[in-house]
């Protein structure tokens, strides 16, 4: 018993690298060999979900890609989901992009919409892409969007694009969406843009930001949130879409698992080891 | 020093000033400048800081290089990075495209056989694309070189007009066709996606052997910290749905029995509370065949819900109101000129 | 066929296990495509910078399109001959005829392009100063968005926010007394947290104990995030070790392995001689 006990104090303090295999393959393994996990939706993405839905048909959209290469995984197939429902359901999207990566991005996501929904640019959905400057961007598109964006990622001259014709400022447009990962992003359309000339927005935003933006959630300045990977899974579930996030729940699962795992086995080895001290300490 | 400090605060009160409080001040020239200029020549100046630390990086490993310091034979990738991405995005933009018009229309069969054999489409979608073949039809795929493009629109030239376009300087940075690119988009998905994105995935594995090695439940506030993070982390994810409602029940009862332990003298007791509880939960779980969603309020989801929503809001709530308020008193310090410190040293 | 693509896909695999190659040790592979990130990096931002605001927005200020302006004066003459000479060394940045955009000239757009031109002066140690004047404007008026925008969104809204609806139901009201408590102490553990006496002391205490669930919440996120690009990485590596990407992850992966077995044998051996030297 006693040796056994040894071991499991030792344990506590084992070399990283093993914990680093073992979680590589908690993540590894359920994504060579998935299985089907149903999910249930959180009342905060179902409130993403009514916001989008209440819009009637042939609403300006603004679509706000703030992310890039290093948070895709967790943004991007909530981009995909919310594109999918906004083009499905007959909404028009303005794509613009607070961070550079979110030109590439929303470039990606719109061309594969393109595709899915047959739309035509320019009269479906515009990209008018980065612009740099953070909250004087959001400030920007608050007053006056034309100054700021003179021509899309294509290269064609704003006032040649049919469906930009009556939009000058964010007054025009009927909801916002904030696809954030951090600054600038979801804070900045609330404080600069949505608050201040009462729009309704909706975030989809990175695990990390959460706690960040829950305050806005609550007090209903933003309509319902998707929380990173998992929340973009639920409203894959939502609209009835199975995209890339759906199959990943089970690796998001079991690495969790995993995780919790180690805390409550690192506390045991805690436990036993101060014990174990403070009768040594005793017996001297 | 009135170059050197005086101007600067100027700018800085003026400019904090106007940006405030020019809503205020009913002249068309003041508000023009709020609404449209002043946010542009932030955009702009901000711009130019970018520049600054794209040169300064630049400096730093080219010293570093002439210095020979310490790995300076890596500095030289990062040169050679920099030069490679400011030479794809200035000079070379590395994107052609070809167009074919008034394409034969009994041949357009043959030509779109040779077009999907190009692009790797399919001859199915090329041909619904070329509704009419005298129409303009681009090719979806972008050519790095001229010559390249040059080499196929000689091929397609039997079938119809062909003419080379380069893809319009600063659209070139995201320009895709199909599964091509420039070269600009080119560096993005194969030189930064996968460096940006690695990097911050390698962080998982550091945030799990932490979670080993320093999460210790050495306090109330440590346990209720890390009580909250489990929650959390397995009502978020599908599989939480499966773990018992009546089995968290029982562990429940347990930490409200380590809880209480050192309040009450009688062991018996603590173990009676403890039994007892653990026994109401099993016998729940068992008239209700074990179902994982009852009792209710224990069910992972539910409880992962209500931290959330409650206590979870609150505290960052008071996070948020605590950071405002220092934000916003440091912002009418550096309004009014009383913050200088963005001015440095003399 | 061997194309750009195909080389980008073996290069980015050779990258992102280059930067996994971390976990075992810090090693040439990771330092070599660490320092390719901070190059590329840094050209990539001045780049996209450049192109979305610099030149359509400032450029295009200075020198829009010749079809919108009138170009008799001998002055506006002069000023796009400037912009002519730049077009000779630049005629992408500098196109012919002027700048399609903007309708007219705007003069004052000098005034950001110096400024700008003054921070660029920081890299000039003599006259390094002069970047203050533009970082001024930054300071300036990131402090008035920044005033009004935190007070508003921030402040009010969430005191708005914070009160009970005793309309609701018992639950929403009990949870709507939570929340009042939990904000307002755990504001005060903010302000007050040297008096940890008397009452005020408690108050904090519990105020503390809410800070405590919400960066466990925080944390929580934490780990679920960083899982998910963990995964997302993962993806794309299974995706490239299969056959139509010649399994570049496992040929990459395994002269790796054996490249990096050799380094690290030959440290240790090098290491070794040095204590017995």
């Amino acid at each position: 018993m006693k040796q056994f006990l040894n071991i499991i104090i030792k344990l506590g303090s084992i070399d990283r690298r093993y914990i680093f295999i073992l979680v590589g393959l908690s993540v590894l393994i359920p994504l060579i060999r998935p299985i089907d996990i149903p999910i249930r939706a959180t009342s905060q993405s179902q409130d993403v979900f009514n916001a989008l839905d209440a819009l009637t048909p042939n609403s300006k959209v603004l679509v706000s890609f703030e992310y890039g290469p290093s948070t895709k995984p967790e943004i991007h197939p909530m981009s995909m989901g919310i594109l999918r429902k906004l083009f499905s359901d007959g909404h028009k999207v303005y794509a613009t992009a607070l961070w550079p990566d979110g030109i590439f991005m929303s470039v990606e996501a719109l061309n594969q919409t393109e595709e899915e929904f047959s739309l035509e640019y320019g009269v479906d959905y515009v990209n008018l892409g980065f612009r740099p400057g953070n909250e004087a961007v959001v400030k920007g598109v608050a007053a006056d969007i034309r100054t700021l964006y003179t021509s899309d990622t294509r290269g064609n001259h704003i006032d040649d694009i049919s469906m930009m014709d009556g939009i000058n400022n964010i007054n025009d447009f009927d909801f916002v969406f904030s696809l954030s990962a951090g600054y600038p992003g979801t804070k900045e359309w609330v404080q600069y843009a949505c608050d201040p000339h009462d729009i309704p927005m909706s975030t989809g935003c990175t695990s990390i930001q959460v706690t960040e933006v829950l305050p806005y959630v609550e007090a209903g300045q933003v309509k319902g949130i998707l929380a990173g990977m998992p929340g973009a899974a639920e409203f894959e579930k939502l609209v009835n879409i199975p995209g890339e996030a759906t199959g990943m729940m089970a690796a998001q699962s079991f690495a969790h698992l995993v995780i919790v795992a180690f805390i409550i086995f690192g506390n045991i080895t805690y436990f036993l080891k101060r014990r174990s001290d403070k009768k040594n300490l005793g017996e001297k | 020093m009135l170059m050197k400090r005086q101007i600067p605060l100027l700018i800085v009160i003026v400019v904090g000033l106007i940006t405030l409080f020019g809503h205020f001040i009913a002249n068309e020239g003041v508000q023009n400048f709020v609404d449209n200029d002043s946010t542009q020549w932030y955009d702009i100046i901000a711009s130019f800081a970018i520049f600054l630390g794209g040169l300064n990086l630049l400096k730093l490993q080219l010293l570093k290089i002439y210095k020979k310091q310490k790995n300076w034979q890596y500095s030289i990738l990062a040169v050679v990075g920099f030069f490679f991405a400011i030479t794809v995005g200035f000079f070379f933009r590395g994107a052609n495209t070809i167009s074919v018009t008034g394409i034969n229309a009994e041949k357009v069969e043959q030509a779109a056989e040779m077009i999907a054999e190009e692009t790797g489409e399919s001859t199915s979608s090329i041909l619904s694309s070329i509704s009419d073949p005298s129409a303009d039809y681009e090719l979806q795929k972008i050519y790095k070189t001229h010559g390249g493009a040059e080499d196929f629109s000689q091929k397609l030239e039997a079938y119809g007009e062909t003419q080379i376009e380069p893809i319009e300087w600063g659209a070139h940075l995201s320009a895709t066709r199909g599964e091509t690119g420039s070269l600009f988009n080119w560096m993005f998905v194969y030189i930064f996606t996968p460096l940006s994105a690695t990097m911050f995935a390698l962080l998982a594995f550091f945030v799990a052997s932490a979670s080993y090695r320093a999460f210790r439940i050495r306090n109330f506030e440590a346990t209720l910290l890390l009580v909250a993070g489990i929650i959390l982390m397995l009502g978020r994810v599908p599989i939480g749905e499966y773990i018992p409602a009546w089995l968290i029940g029982v562990f429940f009862v347990m930490g409200l029995g380590a809880l209480l332990a050192p309040f009450i003298k009688n062991r018996k007791i603590t173990l009676g509370i403890v039994a007892i509880g653990s026994l109401i939960f099993l016998i729940i779980g068992f008239t209700n065949g074990w179902n994982p969603a009852i009792p209710g309020f224990f069910h992972l989801p539910v409880m992962q819900e209500w931290i959330f929503q409650v206590p979870t809001t609150a505290g960052a709530r008071a996070i948020m109101i605590g950071i405002g308020l220092g934000i916003v008193g440091t912002s009418f310090r550096i309004i009014i000129g009383i913050e200088r410190s963005f001015l440095g040293e003399q | 066929m061997f194309t750009i693509e195909v080389f980008g896909t073996w290069f980015a695999v050779f990258l992102t296990l280059a930067i996994f190659s971390y976990l075992y040790d810090d090693n040439p592979f990771y330092k070599a495509a660490e320092y390719i990130f901070v190059g590329v990096s840094a050209g990539y931002w001045t780049v996209t910078f450049f192109w979305t605001q610099v030149q359509p927005n400032l450029f295009g200020r200075l020198w829009p399109s010749l079809e919108t302006v009138n170009a008799d004066s001998i002055f506006i003459k002069i000023w796009y001959g400037i912009y002519n000479i730049f077009g000779i060394f630049l005629t992408g940045i500098f196109p012919k005829g002027g700048i399609v955009g903007h309708p007219e000239i705007r003069f004052i757009y000098i005034i950001p392009l110096i400024l700008g031109i003054f921070m660029l002066l920081r890299l000039v140690p003599s006259v390094g100063w002069l970047a203050r004047w533009a970082l001024a404007y930054i300071v300036g008026m990131a402090a008035g968005l920044r005033f009004y925008g935190f007070l508003n969104s921030d402040i009010m809204n969430q005191i708005k926010a914070t009160v009970v609806d005793f309309s609701g139901s018992w639950v929403s009201i009990l949870n709507g007394v939570i929340i009042i408590i939990g904000t307002l102490t755990g504001l005060l553990y903010f302000f007050f947290s040297r008096e940890q006496t008397g009452v005020l002391g408690k108050l904090s205490k519990v105020g503390i104990y809410f800070l405590m669930i919400s960066f466990g919440a925080s944390f929580g996120f934490a780990v679920m995030g960083r899982i998910s690009l963990l995964i997302g990485r993962f993806n794309d590596l299974i995706e490239f070790s299969s056959s139509s990407h010649n399994y570049a992850t496992f040929w990459l992966l395994a002269i790796m392995i054996i490249v990096l077995g050799a380094w690290a044998f030959q440290k240790k051996s090098e290491s070794g001689e040095e204590v017995t030297n």
